[in-house]
């Protein structure tokens, strides 16, 4: 996966929390660290789906809890 | 007119004075729902917003689109919104681009950008005319009494 896909990812996740971007570190869990909560976690996933054009099944959506999850998640997408 | 106000009533729990949606006008599939709001000169909320100078609030302007997102969620998930769930409406970014004045008529569309059973993210667009008076991004979340 291309740096700019991870780095535009990053800044998404950090524009919606609302946390500067260099706060969001890869490991963060969003709900115990960053003060997520179940609403947000939805943006997220709705916004990089948004930005994707990919579907993330809701039974997949609970095991996305950091930025490094997301990446890795993103993967398996092949988006370029 | 696909939908009249009593079967709008049947899937909102909002009433009058603060019942937003009049009809429904169109229902694209899952992804969209066109809804509309006629504005009467005698809206509760004319009387001090503003005095000699009667505008919807924006404020109004959202909720509205929230009440009509509802329909668009009862569209995707109608097993669920047919249990009559309690809707909170968790965040909103909007833009507010014209007013609104008695005697318009408030057309609301609504497009599903993920609607899941316990949460939604959509899209809502209000016109009066083919003027855009409104745009937001809202989501909101769905709370069933046995949870």
């Amino acid at each position: 996966m291309a740096a700019n896909v991870e780095a535009d990812i990053a800044k998404m996740v950090a524009e919606i929390i609302e946390v500067p971007v260099e706060k969001l570190k890869p490991d963060s869990d969003f709900f115990k660290d960053l003060g997520v909560d179940s609403l947000k976690a939805i943006e997220i996933v709705a916004a990089f789906e948004k930005k994707y054009r990919v579907i993330i099944p809701e039974k997949d959506i609970p095991k996305i809890r950091t930025l490094a999850q997301i990446l890795e998640y993103t993967k398996g997408l092949n988006i370029k | 007119m696909l939908w009249d106000k009593e079967k709008i009533k049947s899937i909102l729990p909002h009433r009058e004075p603060f019942l937003f949606v009049d009809e429904i006008m169109e229902v694209v599939g899952s992804e969209k729902v066109v809804a509309a709001k006629y504005v009467r000169p005698d809206e509760f909320y004319f009387k001090g917003h503003f005095p000699g100078r009667p505008i919807m609030p924006g404020v109004i302007i959202t909720e509205a689109l929230a009440q009509a997102s509802i329909v668009l969620y009862y569209v995707c998930k109608p097993h669920i919104a047919e249990k009559h769930p309690d809707y909170y409406l968790g965040r909103v970014k909007a833009e507010y681009l014209a007013p609104v004045f008695p005697g318009d008529k408030l057309i609301m569309e609504v497009s599903n950008v993920k609607i899941m059973d316990k949460a939604g993210v959509v899209d809502a667009v209000a016109r009066v005319k083919d003027k855009t008076v409104a745009k937001a991004s809202l989501v909101f979340g769905i709370k069933i009494d046995k949870d």
